[in-house]
């Protein structure tokens, strides 16, 4: 039995065609032949570009939402049992609609059935949790109800549609549970850990049997997923680095960050030993967006090593980490550029295939920003007047780190 | 049909030559995998902890290292940054040029921001230039522009345009998002030298892909500040048909040109422009949630018509 709206050929094929589009931007084939490949990858679905996907997104969640808003002001309901009966139809008639324009009218990622298909799920666990409050369970019990019903509602989604964000929110939502069932705060995040690594390992036994490429990508993207929520959920010191990043660093330090001592030294093993893990899966079976999260996680663990070991922070460590980085990369560079076809063991820092040019990037909008950023980090204290911003005396009580 | 599937289809079809089968399936099965970008990520994100170490330091220990030293370490570092790039960069051309190696493009980066915070630094701390102190953002900014084209460095265009747009008085604080009280005439000014100096370097054939770059800015600039008027004035003054035109424009641009990144931003600033005006003729509920169904049904007409007319293939 199918429960995908679409079927694993068409999909392939738009596998194939959005490859074939990054083979033709990096000048490996030419337009003639990106022609021939369209023309033999005919999918039948009616798709759109991503902008004006989130456009399409964004009015049909405004519509459905003044919409509903103009249902509730006209009937005036304000009995409980009502509202959870607007919002269960309300939200069965979405997703209908979203099947039908998925199921007859092909539409595929095009932002509407998205947005119907959501909202709808959105609404109808509304209107269940609604009526489960009616029975006056304990609020803790509610909540667990409610994050089940969600992770439940977005797994749909994406066994039905496809969309990988769904299957992370019904990931994120039964994260939700385990600090739902009254444990110690290192018994939630134990728990948490162990359900992600399991359902983790299964993903990635059963890739092994798994033939088609577009399924390979979407398994690679859950892992990565999954990859970055275990390593949340076991370094306990990242909303110290939150802290110190939006400029809030004048928490006194908590010894242990409030955990038993042996749970603490664990986690801080697993901050070396996940990046480790995941960089290796990663290169090993060449995925990029797991290696991607696994380097972003080991960068973090740096960021936060002196956090755990209670160390001293100082304002040149960015530098220090910042000029690591670029040392490693400069060296790894190096190393690929002297292999054979300056690659190894097929590795190479060559650029083969060119992104898409959406006419602005981030590193664009970065770079934009770096002026301003440096402004305001600059003293504005005249050196003649050198105890002014509390540089001596006061211990710097003032100045901002 | 998988992908190696079809390429030897294809090469059995005379369609695909040799060298092509074995460049794609080569690349498709990862035996040859690249990590170009996560390279430059990685040099990228260093620049910037660097530059953000650079920053604290300075910020915390000024006292302490002195003028001298902190004057001296940054002149130097972007002395030797800018060495090194005239020294190992290829030779101008109007065209694009390929950076001469991966670092390149960021030893570039980090000669600008040691420079920013160099001058910066000299002027909060001895006020060289008086009351005309933000004259050196000026100054700053044009040897941004010239680095940018000398070394066809989209980043440091970047860097350039935003130290223009600290120049014409914007900063990133809070009293930015209240700019409507402040700098909309600014803002309209700076929207619109952008716009030209980009439109000068496109016609003149000089590197032509930074267009985008300046549009973005001016896009933003300028229907930012006319928004805030419309808002602001709403029929009684000349921001309203400004901004019709500057939507109308960037949206014919986008279409003639299949950049629907423009149309976004048409679209969105449409729409809070017509919001804007709406707001004040809608009285109660009912209506304003009959104007959100109406016009969000029109919006999707709209794209719906467009998205038919520029089809995607993939």
């Amino acid at each position: 039995m199918r429960i995908s709206l679409y079927s694993a050929d068409q999909e392939e094929k738009i596998y194939i065609r959005r490859e074939a589009r990054t083979w033709s931007r990096s000048g490996l084939i030419t337009d003639v032949q990106l022609g021939i490949i369209d023309s033999r990858t005919e999918t039948g679905l009616t798709q759109t570009n991503i902008f004006f996907r989130i456009l399409f997104f964004l009015f049909t969640n405004a519509c459905m939402h003044a919409v509903m808003g103009l249902y509730v002001w006209m009937v005036g309901i304000r009995d409980e049992v009502l509202i959870a009966w607007a919002a269960l139809a309300s939200g069965i008639a979405m997703v209908s609609l979203a099947e039908y324009l998925a199921g007859r009218k092909s539409f595929y990622r095009h932002g509407i059935e998205e947005a119907l298909a959501l909202a709808g799920m959105a609404l109808a666990c509304t209107g269940i949790v609604i009526f489960v409050s009616l029975l006056k369970i304990d609020l803790r019990w509610l909540i667990t109800t409610a994050a089940l019903l969600a992770s439940a509602g977005a797994f749909w989604l994406y066994l039905r549609f496809g969309f990988l964000y769904a299957a992370v929110l019904s990931a994120a939502f039964a994260c939700v549970v385990p600090f739902q069932l009254s444990l110690p705060p290192a018994g939630e995040r134990a728990i948490l850990s162990m359900v992600l690594v399991l359902v983790l390992l299964t993903s990635i036994r059963t890739e092994s049997f798994e033939t088609r490429d577009f399924r390979k990508e979407r398994s690679a993207m859950l892992q990565a997923f999954l990859l970055a929520g275990i390593y949340l959920a076991v370094n306990l010191r990242l909303p110290e680095l939150g802290r110190a990043f939006w400029g809030h660093s004048g928490m006194p330090y908590r010894p242990f960050a409030g955990f038993p001592p042996l749970f603490y030294w664990m986690t801080y093993g697993l901050t070396f030993l996940i990046p480790a893990l995941g960089l290796y899966h990663g290169l090993k079976r060449r995925k990029r967006i797991v290696i991607n999260v696994s380097l972003i996680a080991a960068l973090l663990t740096l960021a936060t090593n002196k956090d755990y070991l209670g160390f001293r922070h100082y304002a040149w460590d960015p530098a220090i980490l910042g000029a690591a980085l670029i040392i490693a990369a400069i060296a790894v560079m190096r190393w690929l550029a002297n292999g054979s076809r300056e690659a190894r063991r097929g590795f190479t820092a060559q650029d083969l295939l060119k992104p898409e040019n959406r006419a602005i990037s981030l590193a664009d909008i970065g770079a934009a920003v770096l002026p301003g950023a440096i402004h305001a980090s600059l003293p504005q204290a005249s050196p003649d007047k050198p105890f002014d911003g509390g540089q001596s005396g006061g211990g710097g009580a003032s100045q901002e780190y | 049909m998988n992908v190696i599937a079809l390429l030897k289809e294809m090469h059995r079809a005379g369609e695909l030559n040799s060298g092509q089968l074995d460049v794609l399936s080569e690349i498709h099965l990862k035996k040859r995998y690249s990590v170009h970008r996560e390279l430059r990520v990685a040099i990228y994100v260093g620049v910037l902890l660097i530059s953000a170490g650079v920053g604290l330091t300075i910020r915390q220990y000024f006292a302490q290292l002195g003028d001298i030293a902190i004057v001296g370490s940054l002149s130097s570092g972007a002395l030797a940054s800018f060495g090194y790039c005239f020294m190992k960069g290829r030779p101008w051309s109007s065209g694009e040029v390929e950076s001469p190696s991966i670092l390149f493009d960021y030893v570039l980066l980090f000669g600008c921001t040691l420079y920013a915070a160099d001058v910066g630094y000299i002027e909060t701390q001895f006020h060289v230039l008086g009351d005309s102190w933000h004259n050196y953002l000026l100054v700053s900014a044009a040897l941004f522009f010239f680095l940018a084209y000398r070394f066809d460095n989209r980043l440091v265009l970047s860097m350039a345009l935003s130290t223009l747009a600290a120049w014409f008085g914007f900063q990133l604080s809070v009293r930015f998002l209240s700019f409507h009280k402040y700098y909309r005439e600014s803002a309209i000014a700076y929207g619109l030298i952008t716009f030209a100096a980009g439109s000068l370097s496109h016609r003149l054939a000089v590197k032509k892909h930074f267009f985008d770059i300046y549009l973005n800015f001016t896009v933003h600039f300028l229907l930012a500040a006319l928004l805030s008027g419309v808002a602001e004035y709403r029929f009684s003054s000349w921001h309203l048909p400004a901004m019709a035109a500057a939507i109308a424009a960037v949206a014919v641009y986008a279409m003639r040109n299949r950049r629907f990144l423009y149309m976004l931003y048409a679209v969105l600033y449409g729409y809070a422009c017509l919001s804007a005006v709406a707001v004040a003729f809608i009285d109660g509920a009912a209506a304003m949630y009959l104007y959100g169904i109406v016009s969000s049904l029109a919006v999707i007409g709209l794209i719906f018509i467009l998205s038919r007319r520029f089809k995607e293939g993939t």
